[in-house]
């Protein structure tokens, strides 16, 4: 975690040379390509699914139903004959959006509590933190249960339910890099020179706390994939016949033995992208001096 | 910020341990003892129960059959009534008086006898419990008219009836009018539901009911008076019988074919690879219609909502391909729902006809009720889209397939998944254009349950389900068939009330429902029940 930190924090202030040879270094990692450009395939997806398959992800045939993977449906079919490969291509525009919902909750959150509590300190600093404390103490998933519960069912409930859950991950970052800050000369320099505390929080201490905080975003996307997954698994997921991801897994795993691709297969392309995630991040880590 | 993947690994490692199919822990029965072990899918969730005339969940109801004898059994292949405890009986001329003639000898597992005054103080704690309970037991819906019962002498016993019930005899056969040990009747309802002086007189003696994990019924030496529904009327030929419950049905599947248990008993049927799979193994699948009530839709016809049309209640009907969704579902050879009742259901009546598929009826019935074509495939009328609201539960197989199919006629069925808290009240809330539910008796009387808002379990749905005035109609049938002691007459009135339910779009049937039942190839002698229940006379294991 403090490796990605340092390569966000260096990022800022990264020369152009610096950057090339860096550059130079992720092309030599095969690994990071592919994982690069595999996820660069389900962001494209999940922008324009139709682009990727022809065929229509609700279209029942049951003529054709539970067909193996094969040329003309790359995943096979499900128990109603629907194209397996295309409900799963229409299905990532739901669990990205999702994801990024989460992530854009957990980061305005995060980084708003971290700041007021990292900045103003004493009494703020030790109410909030107990708050976070709170969260902390409570499993994540149990947690986005007892939310989502409380919201009802669909993409946007458990986006919501998923991103409080990593919102005191954020927080904590946050506050931290505040703190380190904080005490740095520029800060001390802008108060001595008579800025208001609002203008050194928000033209100081703000952009310069921002960035690891980024990265961790960008870290915790594969976590918040696999944590709208399981909610789906469990039946929190979009109205059918709009499947995500992990309500695909679920639908299929009555079938393990007698038709193992309904839930392996989607499976298995979910635990790629977060590989790859996983792998992009660990590459990053490598990299930094 | 690990929180959430060390959980999920968990997860996924609790449920990889749980497909594996290992997860069974009952220890391995002492040396020559036959123990006989069933998985069920999971006991009621909000009324865990195991008291006779309490009880309605299936499950519970195809246990108390083999540790509690009624006065009389039904034929599973004929319907007939046919003497058990009660070796005789006579139906007063005006239907209002029963006389039960007992069988000599017969205990329960207690040791205490089975006589007229015990017979009699049932029916006394069937009626208290009715008043306990405020007519919630399910016990209520079978001695709708009794009165009490009186001891003539100590083998005889007379039933006292305010009205005629033509269904009372077929009543006396279930298990919720199994004769127990009154005793029992001092303990609350509440109380009775755990097992608590809950004795029978059957081949099996409940052990114990531990309410969503197991149940358990021993031998009982001595038992001599099994039904003629059998081969073997005496002991059991199992030592011990244990019932467990299992939720996932790839694992209970898995279970069976593995050979850690002997009886996979799911409530909806195998899918076809599921089947295919047991029979693979060498192992077999039975399979019998649940007599009663079939898989029925219910639509809401109260004020502003869709579905109060009833040219669209047709063309609703008409739009569902009943065929391709029973082989889609449950297998190539699964049967076709014929009518609001299931075929073995005494009077049951083969509508095929009306429920042929017919999606070019169902669009000019929409055309003339001026729901026209849109661009998205969706008919409007007059700005309004056509969109039914189907509410469901989680991983039901079959809602997306009935959406597909109404799609093809322009109707789009929302499909909500409910919460456990909405699942409660939806219905009484009224929030919702389409339900669906089914009742399992022998009986036709069973569909009272459901639409005769008077004794239905769910008031709100009975009286949703239709106009007041065609509820009318429904119950004059009822009265018709039921206040009666004629047979003709039963059957006529019988047969037209399934024609008017399927003129008037107040059940539109989907599916039949069968039980199926994936038996070991250890297992020997298996039977169902006319209620298509689990009978373990004649079960033996290698």
């Amino acid at each position: 975690m403090t490796a990605a930190l340092v390569v966000a924090a260096e990022e800022t202030v990264g020369e152009k040379p610096a950057r090339r040879a860096r550059a130079g270094v992720f092309a030599r990692r095969p690994g990071f390509l592919l994982a690069s450009l595999y996820v660069a395939f389900v962001v494209a997806v999940a922008f324009r699914p139709a682009l990727f398959t022809g065929q229509d992800p609700y279209a029942t045939d049951p003529a054709a139903a539970m067909r193996a993977p094969s040329a003309a449906h790359l995943f096979g079919t499900d128990i109603y004959g629907r194209d397996l490969w295309s409900r799963v291509l229409h299905g990532s525009p739901l669990t990205i959006k999702a994801t990024l919902i989460a992530l854009v909750i957990a980061l305005i959150a995060g980084l708003g509590l971290g700041i007021v509590s990292g900045f103003f300190g004493g009494l703020t600093d030790s109410l909030l933190m107990r708050v976070i404390d709170v969260l902390l103490a409570i499993p994540g998933l149990l947690l986005a249960l007892s939310i989502v519960t409380a919201l009802g069912y669909g993409t946007i409930p458990v986006a919501v339910a998923v991103g409080v859950g990593i919102v005191p991950g954020f927080a904590r970052t946050t506050r931290a890099e505040v703190l380190r800050v904080k005490t740095l000369p520029y800060v001390e320099a802008a108060r001595a020179g008579g800025a208001s505390w609002t203008r050194v929080l928000l033209r100081h201490i703000l952009p310069n706390s921002w960035g690891p905080v980024a990265v961790l975003a960008v870290l915790d996307a594969g976590v918040a994939i696999i944590a709208i997954a399981s909610l789906s698994f469990l039946g929190f997921g979009a109205a059918p016949p709009a499947a995500e991801w992990g309500t695909l897994i679920a639908d299929g795993r009555n079938y393990l033995v007698t038709a193992w691709w309904l839930s392996l297969l989607p499976g298995l392309f979910v635990a790629l992208l977060v590989l790859s995630l996983n792998h992009i991040a660990k590459t990053f880590q490598e990299v930094t001096p | 910020m690990k929180r959430f993947a060390a959980l999920t690994a968990g997860l996924t490692a609790a449920g990889l341990l749980a497909l594996s199919g290992c997860g069974d822990g009952s220890g391995t029965a002492a040396a020559g003892q036959k123990t006989l072990k069933v998985s069920y899918w999971p006991d009621n969730p909000t009324f865990s129960c195991i008291d006779p005339f309490q009880v309605y969940w299936i499950e519970s109801r195809s246990i108390i059959r083999n540790f509690a004898d009624s006065l009389t059994d039904q034929d599973p292949k004929t319907g007939k009534i046919v003497p058990w405890l009660a070796e005789k009986w006579e139906i007063s001329p005006d239907g209002k008086t029963y006389t039960f003639h007992l069988r000599d000898g017969v205990t329960f597992a207690n040791g205490k006898k089975l006589d007229a005054q015990a017979v009699a103080d049932n029916a006394t704690g069937w009626i208290a419990t009715v008043k306990a309970t405020n007519g919630a037991a399910y016990g209520a819906s079978y001695i709708q008219g009794l009165t009490g019962a009186k001891v003539v002498d100590p083998r005889t016993v007379e039933f006292d009836l305010s009205a005629p019930n033509s269904s009372f005899l077929q009543a006396t056969s279930t298990t919720n009018l199994a004769i127990t040990d009154p005793a029992e009747f001092q303990l609350t309802p509440a109380e009775r539901c755990t097992g608590k002086g809950v004795v029978g007189s059957g081949l099996f003696a409940l052990d114990h009911y531990s309410a969503k994990v197991e149940t358990v019924l021993t031998k009982r030496a001595g038992y001599t008076w099994g039904s003629e529904t059998s081969a073997n009327r005496g002991e059991a030929k199992l030592d011990k019988v244990v019932f467990n419950y299992v939720a996932e049905d790839s694992v209970r599947t898995g279970n069976l074919v593995s050979g850690a248990t002997d009886i996979a008993w799911p409530r909806n049927p195998f899918s076809p690879q599921d089947e295919q799979l047991i029979t693979k193994s060498g192992d077999t699948v039975e399979s019998r219609s649940l007599p009663g009530v079939a898989y029925n839709l219910y639509a809401n016809t109260s004020a502003g909502h869709v579905l109060a049309d009833a040219a669209i209640r047709q063309a609703l009907s008409k739009a569902i391909d009943r065929k391709t969704y029973a082989t889609t579902i449950y297998g190539a050879d699964y049967p076709a729902v014929q009518g609001p009742f299931e075929t073995t259901t005494p009077y049951f009546r083969s509508l095929s006809d009306k429920l042929a598929y017919d999606p070019d009826g169902a669009k000019k019935l929409l055309d003339a009720a001026g729901w026209v074509a849109g661009a998205d495939g969706v008919r409007t009328k007059s700005g309004k889209k056509l969109i039914i609201d189907y509410p469901i539960t989680a991983g039901s197989a079959g809602p997306e397939l009935l959406q597909a199919q109404l799609k093809q006629v322009g109707i789009e069925l929302g499909l909500r998944t409910l919460t456990t808290a909405q699942q409660a009240t939806y219905l009484k809330e009224g929030s919702y254009d389409l339900t669906s539910t089914y009742f399992t008796r022998a009986d036709p009387g069973a569909l009272q349950f459901i639409l005769n808002p008077e004794v239905a379990n769910s008031k709100a749905l009975a009286i949703n389900a239709t106009t007041p005035d065609v509820t009318k109609r429904i119950q004059e049938l009822f009265a018709e068939a039921l206040q009666t002691t004629d047979e003709k007459r039963t059957e006529r009135a019988y047969a037209e009330l399934q024609d008017y339910l399927v003129d008037q779009g107040v059940t539109i049937p989907l599916f039949e429902r069968l039980q199926k039942v994936g038996v070991s190839a250890e297992v020997h002698g298996f039977a169902f029940t006319s209620e298509s229940f689990l009978k373990l006379n004649d079960v033996t294991k290698d």
